[in-house]
């Protein structure tokens, strides 16, 4: 039995998927604090140059957790950049730090790792799965939620353990590249949400991951159609021509994203635009229309 | 409509995704065909409406897409998309002079690490752009050549691309991998060398052996061309900060990406690029009237967007003297060149004034 849970937060660039993701992480942290077994809620995110840190006025955000107790007092945020989550691995396989040092503390092997397959998502998915495997420090959270890479980039990231264990058979690399993989494919541990736009490009790349993400792991993805407007009828009284033309091609971008997503068996919840400009405010009112998910 | 420096001869579109670049910069080329200049537009992964629209095919080649109106002006508009994995073979190809056998060439494109190299490493794209976009701008064909930047998350990615090729081109790089066995070496390249394996050895144990085959044939098969590489790089370097160019910043009317626009606009004018103008896109254009009576959600909407555009005023009381204009929203259906330079003619200067009066 898993007694840990990672959510992957993706979508196309612009769909809204950083904010979802604080907001189910959110939602998340109101339910944690019930049990006084349970470890608080992480929130984290992979960029090299943070959106939290503007998004959210924090005073700063790092590799290590930071507590949020303006949005939930069980809720820290922290950021891990692929170098830093590459190093922390590197230390922990290699043990030796001066052998680390001269690994990577150098301009020759930091443009390498740049180019070499799978290295830095790899040690992003190890992070990230290192408290069920009880590899590495203590990751003491009952949930952690991803703001993961956009869906152009999310499949290179799943793939990477498998690959990696391909090219490594054996060895402590290659026996945990399978550990991660197999941590990935099991629903009780990982789920991946993917927000998505009613717009033409963001339902295509959504139905695309979707369906890459069931037939090579078997992961049944959360869908969430963002800043939905649901117009009536009521809505559509009194305008004008060039109003009535502006609202109408997004009814009928969210009728068109309805049908898409029905027509290829994609479950879906729709979380209505919500027109605050606070960002807390706007964290709150979303994670409740996340909450029955949670 | 937008106003550029008269010396500018490129025009560099960055902005985080889902701004709109694509269809911004394909507005803005049109617009300015219709001027009367000489414009070749490169866009990358246009959606297939837009292509389609405009008639473009994503092939890498170049497509004539001048119309009448603006052959009467003397305007002249071309459109390409960029082919990244085609641009890279043809970068390879040009640095090489003519060094280079079929057989040297087929070797290389074999080589998994290249494949890695000119599809999938980050920054690769960017950096296929910015070498059509020197080839291009070279060739003083144009008056003006806009590019649209790839999806970056952020957009110093894209300026930093061709410094995270150049790095892994440099000779100090290459040469750690080129033959560590080899027997005339001088004392200090054999404790480099010592160095070397016990970084292939770490190598090894974080990757494979089969990685490290590959970086050495890698590395040998480029090792004659180091320097035309470095020069490319030098020449994208000097484009992008050249008084000739200029960059226009993207980004929507959402109050986060205000935020994030104001920091990313300082940043980018520090590092010497000369950003001259911001385009609010994908602005609202309806407005509710006075008397007009709206349901509550739409008074809701209206309310949000201009407190938002109030947030502007606000954030560019400007130190830069930057241009800041705003774009109407373009309707998915109507992406054809007559609309899109009709949206060209209604970009406005931000001004002080509400965009709806309620």
């Amino acid at each position: 039995m898993a007694t840990q849970k990672i959510h992957f937060f993706t979508g196309k660039g612009g769909v809204g998927k950083s904010l979802l993701a604080a907001s189910y992480a959110c939602a998340l942290s109101l339910k944690v604090h019930t049990s006084a077994d349970d470890g608080p809620v992480l929130l984290a995110e992979l960029t090299e140059r943070s959106f939290y840190r503007d998004f959210l006025s924090l005073d700063k955000i790092g590799y290590k957790p930071l507590l949020t107790p303006r949005i939930s007092k069980n809720l820290s945020i922290c950021q891990w950049s692929p170098a830093d989550c590459l190093k922390e691995y590197a230390l922990h396989l290699l043990k030796i730090e001066s052998l680390y040092k001269l690994f990577f503390e150098n301009s020759v092997s930091k443009s390498l790792i740049n180019v070499a397959p799978g290295l830095q998502e790899l040690a992003i998915l190890g992070k990230a799965t290192s408290g069920i495997r009880k590899y590495g420090p203590k990751m003491a959270y009952s949930e952690i939620v991803i703001d993961a890479f956009s869906t152009g980039h999310f499949m290179s990231l799943f793939r990477a353990p498998l690959a990696m264990s391909e090219v490594i058979s054996f060895g402590p690399m290659g026996e945990q590249s399978r550990s991660i993989d197999r941590w990935l494919r099991n629903p009780s541990f990982c789920e991946v949400h993917i927000v998505t736009l009613a717009e033409e490009l963001p339902i295509t790349e959504t139905i695309e991951l979707y369906e890459l993400l069931k037939n090579e792991f078997g992961i049944e993805s959360k869908v969430y159609l963002n800043k939905v407007l649901d117009l009536t009828d009521e809505d559509f009284q009194n305008l004008n021509i060039e109003q009535n033309k502006y609202f109408s091609e997004i009814a009928d971008n969210e009728k068109m994203a309805l049908q898409k997503l029905k027509a290829a068996k994609i479950r879906f919840k729709k979380i209505a635009f919500v027109p605050l400009i606070d960002s807390l405010k706007l964290i709150q009112q979303i994670s409740t229309q996340m909450q029955a998910d949670a | 409509m937008i106003q550029l420096k008269p010396k500018t001869k490129t025009l560099i579109c960055i902005g985080s995704g889902g701004v709109g670049k694509t269809t911004f910069s394909a507005t803005l080329a049109i617009g300015k065909a219709h001027e009367g200049l000489k414009v070749l537009v490169l866009t990358i992964d246009p959606s297939n409406r837009l292509a389609q629209a405009l008639g473009m095919v994503p092939d890498g080649n170049i497509y004539d897409l001048t119309t009448d109106q603006m052959r009467e002006k003397k305007g002249q508009l071309s459109a390409c998309v960029i082919q990244h994995e085609k641009a890279f073979d043809e970068f390879i190809l040009k640095a090489s002079g003519d060094k280079l056998t079929a057989k040297d060439i087929q070797k290389l494109t074999n080589n998994k690490l290249y494949k890695q190299l000119s599809t999938r490493l980050s920054g690769s794209q960017e950096f296929t752009s910015l070498f059509k976009l020197n080839q291009f701008v070279e060739s003083a064909e144009y008056d003006l050549v806009i590019l649209d930047t790839p999806p970056a998350q952020h957009t110093w990615q894209f300026l930093k691309a061709p410094e995270k090729l150049a790095q892994l081109f440099n000779e100090g790089v290459a040469s750690w991998f080129r033959n560590p066995k080899q027997s005339d070496i001088g004392f200090f390249k054999k404790v480099l060398n010592i160095g070397t394996i016990q970084v292939l050895k770490t190598l090894e144990t974080l990757t494979g052996a089969d990685f490290i085959k590959e970086l050495n044939l890698f590395f040998s098969a480029i090792q004659n061309w180091q320097a035309p590489l470095e020069k490319q790089v030098l020449s994208c370097h000097k484009l992008l900060s050249s008084q000739t160019t200029e960059f226009v910043l993207v980004t929507l009317l959402d109050p986060s990406r205000v935020t994030e626009c104001q920091k990313i606009s300082q940043e980018i004018r520090q590092e010497g690029y000369q950003l001259t103008t911001i385009v609010i896109n994908k602005m609202p254009h309806w407005h509710i009237g006075g008397s007009q009576k709206y349901s509550a959600k739409l008074k809701n909407l209206s309310d949000y967007y201009v407190q938002i555009e109030k947030q502007l005023n606000r954030l560019w009381d400007t130190k830069f003297d930057l241009k800041i204009y705003k774009c109407p929203e373009v309707s998915q259906n109507e992406l054809h060149e007559k609309n899109l330079s009709n949206v060209y003619l209604q970009i406005q200067p931000l001004r002080n004034e509400p965009l709806h009066n309620i």
